[in-house]
């Protein structure tokens, strides 16, 4: 992924998205659910960004 | 993970005044890398307030939070959200119309992001002035407004680099190449970084 406006825009929609999930889940159940929702987010979106930065490192992603 | 660099020819310079010329990076360039080292730094520093408030929420735990009496006016500030992120829209379209050569396009993009954001602002003083609440009012009034006005002084500073790029775009600066418009490119990450910090805010300090 090269470094430009395009690619954090994408990111700028995948976080309003998974915040918008987050939103909806707090007004519909508990804060501490839709904190332990925006929390697993979280560790997903650190895990995908771990897994490509090894697909990077060994080439596979540009 | 190795970098390339771009070799710099000595031998035609007659007279060479000053220091050599900094090595480049071939895969990102400098302004570019030069804005995301900033946007990094700058998380640590809305990392640190962040750290401060769900301190006071989590740990400290008072025995409600909002304290008493105040409130936040949740669906206000819910409305600005969505103006501020419309506004990454109206950047990226302003953006995606230079690099198709649309000139107009740019300027059009670039006026109406810095309308949102400065709407944004208008809200976010307005809410200010209506809250009921100061930040001398509790630590709770304290890291409200250290939150929300770091991150309108962020906002601030973002109008200012657009407004640079407005004047730039109708003065004709921009053209369709990535290296031509990178006077909007860098406004542009760095507005989306505001952007993407307000949802974090937002979502932390109003929904949670």
């Amino acid at each position: 992924m090269r470094i430009s406006e395009q690619a954090v825009f994408r990111w700028v929609v995948i976080v309003t998205v998974a915040a918008a999930s987050v939103v909806a889940l707090t007004l519909l159940s508990t804060p501490l659910v839709g904190a332990l929702w925006g929390v697993a987010l979280v560790v997903a979106g650190a895990l995908h960004g771990y897994r490509w930065l090894g697909r990077r490192r060994r080439g596979i992603t540009g | 993970m190795e970098s390339a660099t771009v070799a710099v020819d000595h031998s035609h310079e007659e007279h060479h005044h000053g220091p050599p010329e900094a090595n480049q990076s071939s895969r990102i360039d400098r302004q570019t890398l030069g804005i995301l080292l900033f946007i990094v730094s700058e998380i640590m520093l809305f990392g640190a307030f962040f750290a401060a408030y769900f301190f006071l929420r989590v740990v400290v735990d008072p025995p409600s939070w909002p304290p008493e009496p105040y409130e936040l006016p949740v669906a206000v500030a819910g409305i600005n959200t969505a103006i501020l992120v419309s506004s990454s829209f109206t950047i990226h379209y302003a953006l995606e119309s230079i690099r198709r050569g649309h000139r107009n396009g740019l300027k059009l993009g670039l006026v109406l992001t810095w309308m949102l954001g400065a709407t944004f602002l208008f809200i976010q003083l307005n809410e200010y002035a209506h809250i009921g609440f100061s930040a001398r009012d509790l630590a709770f009034g304290s890291i409200f407004y250290g939150l929300t006005g770091l991150h309108g002084a962020h906002v601030f500073v973002g109008l200012a680099l657009l407004s640079f790029a407005t004047i730039r775009a109708f003065r004709g600066h921009f053209g369709p190449k990535a290296e031509d418009h990178l006077g909007v490119e860098v406004p542009g990450i760095y507005w989306h970084f505001v952007d993407v910090m307000w949802i974090i805010v937002y979502v932390s300090v109003y929904i949670l």
